[in-house]
């Protein structure tokens, strides 16, 4: 079972992968990244079910909190962005247009 | 029941990014969140659990939501690179072989209890300098864009004076 939970986070894993580097736009590559983290605490929690390994339990709080902050920090930037560029999709940003 | 929950936990993840509309994939996105949270109760990691669905799934979707407001309803479309599904693939292989050469090392480890109390102690100094870097790099990048923004304000303001 423990094997089988893993595999399932290491798709959650890919699925998120895909979601970064497909290039679409801002609000997707949120969600993917949210996801290759989500799939990080899953790891950890269920290998400190299965495991004992109690310690992971406190990585994954940290994990969370440093998702939330990364999310925080992600919609200001895209905010930002939007603001100076007008885009929505990070390939259609000219560099000349944030200097 | 488990793996009915997780394989509803990928649908949904696959779905929050394919759907066309931002609303249903923001939804799908915040059922997914929820769904992990209700499997974290499920591995006795009940606080973990809690904070998954009341404080992250919560804060994350509202801040989803603001990103909704500058998009629209419907996502714009983008070229999609043809590579990226193959890397994924790739790297779902690599970590699933990886980790099922693994496991039974890994089982022989979690046999052998620590009793060393003082381990995370003693990493989680090192983390808390790591936490202050990380801080201290998103308040450089906030000041950074701000001061961009100020930037492009006064160039709008002095191309309307003219």
């Amino acid at each position: 079972m423990f094997s089988i939970e893993m595999i399932f986070a290491f798709g959650l894993f890919a699925i998120g992968l895909y979601g970064v580097s497909s290039g679409r736009d801002f609000l997707r590559i949120f969600f993917s990244l949210e996801m290759l983290l989500n799939a990080v605490i899953m790891m950890l929690a269920t290998s400190a079910h299965y495991l004992g390994m109690t310690e992971n339990i406190a990585l994954a709080y940290m994990v969370m909190i440093l998702a939330t902050l990364e999310a925080a920090a992600g919609v200001l930037i895209f905010a930002v962005t939007n603001k100076l560029t007008g885009a929505v999709i990070p390939d259609e940003i000219e560099r000349e247009e944030l200097s | 029941m488990t793996l009915l929950l997780l394989t509803a936990v990928l649908v949904l993840a696959a779905a929050s990014l394919t759907l066309k509309r931002s609303v249903p994939a923001i939804t799908s996105f915040a059922m997914m969140m929820f769904l992990l949270g209700i499997y974290y109760i499920g591995l006795d990691a009940k606080l973990l659990g809690l904070f998954q669905i009341f404080v992250y799934t919560g804060g994350i979707v509202v801040l989803m939501l603001f990103g909704v407001t500058i998009i629209g309803v419907e996502f714009p479309k983008a070229k999609t690179r043809p590579w990226a599904a193959a890397s994924a693939l790739l790297v779902f292989a690599v970590l699933s072989v990886l980790f099922l050469r693994a496991v039974p090392k890994l089982q022989m480890a979690a046999d052998k209890p620590v009793e060393d109390i003082h381990l995370f102690a003693a990493s989680f100094s090192d983390m808390v300098i790591l936490f202050a870097l990380i801080g201290s790099s998103l308040l450089y990048g906030t000041v950074k864009m701000a001061g961009m923004l100020g930037a492009r304000k006064s160039k709008n303001k002095r191309s309307w004076n003219v």
